[in-house]
C-alpha cells in the first residue's frame, strides 16, 4: 500500500541529462525560486538568521512530539473532530477508505499533499470504486498524464505547455492550445465540477497547532480551500512531525515556509482548519477527520543522528538550489520525495542500501542547508548515510555498499602510514600508469577495481616524481 | 476502548524519544502561549494607534498589495463604499452565465450599505447567505448545504467584511460564523471585502497577540475555520508561468473605509 520506491537512480538520471526541455525547465525553475528565496530570507526583518529561531522551535517541537500530538487530538476532538493515529500507510488507507465508504463516496477531490502520495491514498480510493480528483494544477496534469510529481511544490515541471496542451485536447476534450491562461482555465472549468459533485476531500497539512487544535494549510490556487468547504466530510492527513507547539510560533514558520516554497511573503490562501462546521453555519463539512501518520517516522525520531530531518516542513527550497536536482530532476530519486530532502528521507524510508545512488550522488555543497528555511543540515546527513553505506550499519540493516572499496581504504589506511611501502606504490603507479589510455594529461581508465571510478570522470596521473623528493633537490 | 490507535501511537513516539512519561517538567507549559513583554507592547500599540498611525498603515497594505494583485481602494465613506461596488457590478461581466447575481455575507457594515436597493435599480439579484428557517430541524441541514451552494454558484461577485486585514503580507482574515459563509470568497470568480480603516493591523504577531490575549477577540478563538487571503487564486503549474484564477477568484477587492 505505501507508495514509496526508489526507481532506477542512475538510468532517470542520465534520461533527465538527455532532456534538453526539462534541462532548460529546471534551469529556469532554479533561477527563479532559487534566488528568490535567497533575497526573500534577505528582506526579512529580522535577518536570515531568523532561519535559525525557526530552527530551534522545530528542534523543540520534534522533542515533545508525545505531548503536542496529545494536545493537538484533544483540541481537534474538542472542537468537534475525529483523530486517527495511523501506524503505517495501510492504516492510514484504510480509515479514509471507510470513512468515504461510510458517506458512500463516489468522487472525492484532493488537495494537494506529499504524505497522500506516500500512502498511495489515490490508487487504493480508485480500486475501490472511488474516482480521485487531484485538483492542484500541476497534479491534476500529471495525473491525466499518468506520470508522478517530480518535484515537490511544482511537480508538473517536466512538463511543457505543448505536453500539456495535448494533453488536454486528448482527454478533457478542449481544442488544442499551449497558451497557459487558456490552459488553467480549461483546468478551472473542468474541476469546479469536480469540486461541486465531491463527496468527500482530501488534504494535507503543512502545520498543526497543538495549542489551539487546528491544522493549516498552504495554497495559492484556492483548491485547497475548495476541496475542504465544499464536500460535507474533509479528511486531512498529516506526517507526525507537521505540528507546532504553539500559535506565536506560526508567525516564524508560516512566513519562512511561503519565503522557501515560493519567495512569498504569504501564500495566496491560509486556512486554520479545527474541526466540522457548527450547527448554524451553513456551509464548511459536516464532519472533520485528522489522520496522523507515522510510517517510519518514529525510527527517525528514535536516531538521534536523523532526527532533524524530522524538522522539514517540505517547502522544497532545497531542491530549487541543489546543483544535482538541476540536473537531474525530481524522477530519479523515485517517490515521492525528491531533491535534497528525497536523498536523506527516502533511505531512511525505504531503506540505505536500496537507496544509496541518492545519497550518493549528491555533491555536499551545503546550498540546501543555506535555502532551508529551518536551517536544516542535509549535509551532515547525507555524510551519515554515506559513512553506514561504507562500514554497514546494524540498527538500520545497512550491509557495506562495496568490500572491495572497503578493503581498499584499509589498504590505502595502511600504506600512507608507512613510507616505503607508499613510496613504492607512487613508484609502481607512476610506471604501470604508462600502459593506460591517456588523453589531455588525464587518465582516461583505470583498471578494475578502480576502473568505475573512470566511468565517467578522468583522473590526473602520478608525477614520475614525488613533491618530497623534489624539495630535497631544492625544486 | 481506544479506536483511534492513540495510546500504542504515542507510546511508540515517547520510547522514540526516550522519555517514560508525558508528564515531565515543562510539559505542561509546552503548548500554551506565553504574555511576554513583548506581547504587552504590542496589545498597547494595536488599542493606542493615531490617526497617523492608521495611515501607515494602510500606506503599507497599498505598497504589499500591489505586487500580489490585490485591490485597495479608500473610501471616505458607506455611501462612496456601495457607489463603488455599484460601478463594479455595472462594469464586470459574469464568468459562466449570462446573469449578473451577487452573494453577500450577513454582516451589519455590508447591510448599512443598502446594497439591495441599490442593486434592485440594476436588476441584479443580491443573495444573501444566511441560515433560512434558523428554527427548521436537523433534516434540512441537507437543503441548506444546497441552497448556499447554488448562491454562490449563481453568483459572480462575493461580498464579505473581514476580522482584520495584515498590512505587511496585504492579507485579509476571516473567521467563520453563522451568516458568514467561507464560499463567498471562494466560489463567486470576484471577492469584495469591505472593512474599515481600524480593522488593519500590521503583521501575524499582531493577530496572534489579539488571538490569545485580547478576551473579546480570544473568546470566539480561531473558530473552526480562519483563512487568510492575500489576492486573487493565482498558478504557475504551466511552465512557471503566472496565471490569476486557477480556482478561487480571479480577481480580489479590499475597500476600505476610512471615516
Amino acid at each position: 500500500m505505501s507508495e514509496v520506491f526508489i526507481g532506477d537512480y542512475l538510468a532517470e538520471a542520465r534520461k533527465a541529462l538527455d532532456n534538453q526541455v526539462l534541462q532548460r525547465a529546471l534551469a529556469d525553475l532554479q533561477n527563479r525560486f532559487g534566488r528568490g528565496t535567497a533575497m526573500a530570507y534577505q528582506n526579512l526583518p529580522e535577518g536570515p538568521d531568523l532561519r535559525l529561531k525557526a530552527h530551534e522551535i522545530r528542534q523543540n517541537a520534534i522533542a515533545n512530539l508525545d505531548v503536542l500530538l496529545t494536545t493537538l487530538a484533544d483540541n481537534v476532538r474538542k472542537n468537534g473532530g475525529h483523530v486517527f493515529f495511523a501506524g503505517d500507510a495501510k492504516d492510514a488507507v484504510n480509515y479514509c477508505l471507510e470513512t468515504a465508504h461510510r458517506h458512500q463516496a463516489k468522487l472525492a477531490v484532493k488537495g494537494k499533499s506529499m504524505v497522500s502520495e506516500e500512502i498511495g491514498l489515490n490508487s487504493t480510493l480508485q480500486e475501490n470504486g472511488i474516482e480521485v480528483a487531484e485538483t492542484d494544477l500541476g497534479e491534476y496534469i500529471i495525473q491525466l498524464a499518468g506520470e508522478r510529481p517530480s518535484h515537490i511544490i511544482a511537480p508538473a515541471i517536466h512538463k511543457t505547455r505543448t505536453d500539456i496542451g495535448q494533453l488536454f485536447s486528448d482527454i478533457i476534450g478542449i481544442s488544442y492550445t499551449d497558451d497557459p491562461p487558456s490552459l488553467t482555465r480549461a483546468a478551472r472549468k473542468a474541476l469546479r465540477e469536480k469540486f461541486l459533485a465531491a463527496d468527500i476531500g482530501f488534504s494535507g497539512c503543512n502545520i498543526a497547532c497543538a495549542e489551539t487544535g487546528h491544522i493549516v494549510t498552504v495554497s495559492n490556487e484556492g483548491n485547497i480551500r475548495m476541496s475542504t468547504t465544499m464536500p460535507k466530510v474533509h479528511v486531512a492527513i498529516m506526517g507526525m512531525e507537521r505540528v507546532a507547539a504553539r500559535l506565536e510560533d506560526h508567525d516564524i514558520l508560516l512566513r519562512l515556509l511561503c519565503r522557501g516554497a515560493a519567495a512569498q511573503n504569504m501564500g495566496t490562501y491560509v486556512s486554520y482548519i479545527g474541526g466540522p462546521r457548527q450547527t448554524n453555519q451553513v456551509d464548511g463539512p459536516i464532519e472533520f477527520h485528522l489522520v496522523i501518520l507515522d510510517n517510519g517516522r518514529s525510527r527517525i525520531l528514535a536516531d538521534e543522528e536523523f532526527r532533524e530531518m524530522l524538522c522539514c516542513i517540505r517547502c522544497a527550497a532545497c531542491l530549487n538550489v541543489c546543483p544535482v536536482y538541476g540536473k537531474i530532476g525530481g524522477h530519479a530519486y523515485g517517490h515521492p520525495y525528491s531533491g535534497p530532502v528525497g536523498a536523506v528521507i527516502m533511505p531512511l524510508f525505504a531503506g540505505i542500501n536500496a537507496a544509496k545512488h541518492l545519497c550518493q550522488g549528491e555533491t555536499l555543497c551545503g546550498a540546501c542547508q543555506d535555502a532551508c528555511p529551518v536551517n536544516i543540515n542535509i549535509p551532515r546527513m547525507l555524510l551519515a548515510l554515506r559513512a553506514k553505506l561504507a562500514e554497514g550499519d546494524l540498527r538500520w540493516n545497512v550491509d557495506p555498499a562495496s568490500r572491495p572499496e572497503k578493503l581498499i581504504y584499509q589498504m590505502w589506511s595502511w600504506m600512507i602510514r608507512n613510507r616505503s611501502a607508499y613510496d613504492f606504490f607512487l613508484k609502481m603507479a607512476s610506471i604501470g600508469q604508462k600502459i593506460l589510455p591517456q588523453s589531455n594529461g588525464m587518465l582516461r581508465r583505470l583498471p578494475p577495481p578502480m576502473s568505475g571510478w573512470t566511468q565517467s570522470r578522468d583522473i590526473p596521473p602520478v608525477a614520475n616524481e614525488c613533491f618530497i623528493r623534489r624539495w630535497k633537490k631544492g625544486i | 476502548m481506544d479506536t483511534s490507535g492513540q495510546q500504542t501511537f504515542i507510546s511508540r513516539v515517547r520510547s522514540a524519544l526516550g522519555h517514560n512519561s508525558t508528564n515531565r517538567p515543562g510539559s505542561n507549559d509546552l503548548c500554551t502561549g506565553q504574555f511576554t513583554a513583548e506581547t504587552g507592547a504590542i496589545l498597547d500599540r494595536i488599542k493606542h494607534r493615531s490617526a497617523a498611525d492608521r495611515q501607515q498603515l494602510l500606506d503599507r497594505l497599498i505598497e504589499m498589495a500591489a505586487p500580489i494583485n490585490l485591490k485597495v481602494t479608500v473610501l471616505k465613506d458607506r455611501v462612496a463604499a456601495t457607489t463603488s461596488i455599484v460601478d463594479l457590478i455595472q462594469n464586470k461581466a459574469p464568468e459562466w452565465g449570462d446573469q449578473k447575481k451577487v452573494v453577500m455575507w450577513q454582516h451589519p457594515l455590508l447591510e448599512s450599505l443598502n446594497l439591495a436597493d441599490a442593486l434592485a435599480a440594476q436588476n441584479v439579484p443580491l443573495y444573501v447567505a444566511d441560515f433560512e428557517d434558523a428554527d427548521a430541524e436537523e433534516v434540512s441541514m441537507n437543503q441548506q448545504r444546497e441552497r448556499i451552494r447554488k448562491k454562490v454558484t449563481d453568483a459572480y461577485i462575493g461580498i464579505t467584511s473581514a476580522d482584520y486585514c495584515m498590512a505587511d503580507t496585504a492579507s485579509l482574515v476571516m473567521r467563520t460564523r453563522p451568516g458568514q459563509a467561507r464560499s463567498v470568497s471562494l466560489v463567486p470568480s470576484i471577492h469584495v471585502a469591505v472593512i474599515h480603516l481600524d480593522q488593519v493591523i500590521l503583521d501575524l504577531k499582531e493577530l496572534y497577540a489579539l488571538l490569545q490575549w485580547n478576551p473579546d477577540v480570544q473568546k470566539e478563538g480561531l473558530t473552526n475555520c480562519m483563512t487568510f487571503i492575500s489576492g486573487p487564486s493565482k498558478t504557475a503549474d504551466v511552465e512557471a508561468t503566472m496565471v490569476h484564477g486557477a480556482h478561487g477568484p480571479r480577481e480580489v477587492y479590499v475597500h476600505v473605509i476610512s471615516d
